[in-house]
């Protein structure tokens, strides 16, 4: 039982916690995703002296599908063709591994896989783009020099000069090239070049929401790239037997990653 | 004899002379402006593949003007999703500064869809400290609502957490009260 009293005290209470809780922030993660690329807006752009580098947390995808799909907007890619795409590894109890990426993960993974019969022991997503290798099989395959390694270490594609004999296509050891069905020219993830000409970052990491997807500059020493490839962390890269030492650098990818 | 041995040699000479020179010639006006700047390629193509249109804004270009989202969804859980992923690209809304198209509303199911494309706990590899996610409906029978509910019947979609922490906060007043 309660009197008069006590009720408007409670009341009251509840009125001023109500009225906090419209001022105060609500609980949000301290994972903050920085907007823009430090030291390169509205500054003459050196080509001769950058070097960026990309790192795909792993651990971290949990194969929404955003870097798909924006990734297709902001290039209009052809269905079928992809420039970035999702993987779901599953790891079966008799170490099977199985791959899937419907739609390159486009329409993200709503469904699990159903044709597994055996127990599931792990399951992870890889998210995969352009290695921009420093020594790229792409660029040493080309025959009219359409493809090449720019100063600032990004492998660009000359539309006006590819020919789409698909040489590179066969070349690269990460399949991250096709060849545009509509303007016939073998086209590949460039990291969002004009984003990131004009301080942006790459559009699969402005929409990333977990940040399993960073990008930044070598030369910037504040640098969340920076900090991690200089950090005590295991990075690795893909097929590295390969020698085309990429700047997309992989954290938390198992062995089983190819 | 020697003199006409001279003159083959001469016509020789000259011939290369003039093959390499007109191959250098050829080359040259085959060779595109700027092709060799910086290396055996064409140096504007640096500059055509920057100059590519931006689709992608960020999402401080979106509160410049939608403040009203902004106030919840920079404080919210759902801070570090991008606007653009659910309503669409900058440029299809804007251009020059001005308004160009209106970007389309989701609308009940579809919200659900796109709320389950992450969190979807059927899916593994969703680890708790990265996402939270629920298994539906066994969500909705938990909340003891309607099966038929959309997911922002009861979350607000830029701040999720909005609506539960004040309802709960009410109800723990009655709670306390009885």
């Amino acid at each position: 039982m309660m009197d008069r009293r006590s009720f408007v005290k409670k009341v009251l209470n509840g009125t001023i916690a109500g009225s906090l809780y419209l001022v105060w922030p609500m609980g949000g993660d301290s994972l903050e995703i920085p907007e823009e690329i430090p030291g390169i807006k509205g500054k003459d752009y050196d080509i001769l002296h950058q070097e960026f580098a990309f790192i795909v947390d792993v651990t971290r995808c949990i194969g929404c599908g955003s870097c798909c799909v924006a990734d297709k907007r902001e290039y209009n890619v052809p269905d079928g063709n992809y420039r970035t795409w999702v993987e779901r590894y599953v790891k079966g109890f008799s170490d099977q591994i199985y791959v899937d990426s419907p739609h390159g993960g486009l329409d993200g993974y709503q469904h699990p896989r159903t044709d597994i019969d055996e127990k599931i022991r792990d399951t992870f997503f890889v998210p995969k783009l352009c290695n921009m290798c420093k020594e790229a099989p792409c660029v040493q395959v080309c025959p009219v020099g359409a493809t090449f390694i720019s100063p600032d270490g990004f492998i660009l594609v000359d539309e006006k000069r590819c020919v789409g004999c698909a040489y590179c296509i066969q070349a690269c050891p990460y399949s991250a090239r096709f060849l545009n069905p509509v303007t016939k020219v073998a086209e590949k993830c460039t990291w969002c070049y004009h984003r990131v000409r004009k301080g942006l970052l790459p559009a699969c990491v402005e929409v990333c929401p977990t940040g399993a997807r960073k990008f930044g500059s070598m030369k910037d020493e504040t640098s969340e790239v920076y900090k991690i490839l200089k950090g005590p962390g295991v990075l690795t890269v893909l097929k590295k037997e390969m020698g085309t030492f990429p700047a997309l650098y992989y954290k938390g990818a198992r062995r089983e990653v190819i | 004899m020697d003199l006409s041995y001279r003159l083959r040699l001469l016509i020789v000479v000259l011939s290369i002379g003039v093959l390499a020179g007109g191959g250098l010639l050829f080359k040259q006006l085959l060779l595109p402006d700027s092709f060799g700047d910086y290396g055996p390629y064409r140096a504007d193509a640096i500059t055509e593949a920057a100059l590519v249109p931006i689709r992608h804004g960020t999402n401080t270009s979106c509160f410049k003007c939608h403040s009203h989202e902004a106030k919840f969804h920079k404080k919210g859980r759902h801070q570090t999703i991008s606007c653009e992923f659910c309503h669409g690209t900058y440029a299809d809304h804007i251009a020059d500064d001005k308004k160009i198209g209106t970007l389309p509303v989701k609308k009940e199911k579809e919200i659900t869809t796109l709320c389950l494309r992450c969190h979807n706990t059927e899916i593994k590899a969703r680890h708790e400290e990265v996402i939270k996610t629920v298994a539906m409906p066994n969500h909705l029978k938990d909340q003891t609502v309607k099966i038929t509910h959309n997911c922002n019947q009861c979350h607000y979609v830029h701040a999720p957490l909005k609506y539960i922490i004040r309802a709960k906060q009410i109800t723990g007043l009655m709670e306390a009260g009885s």
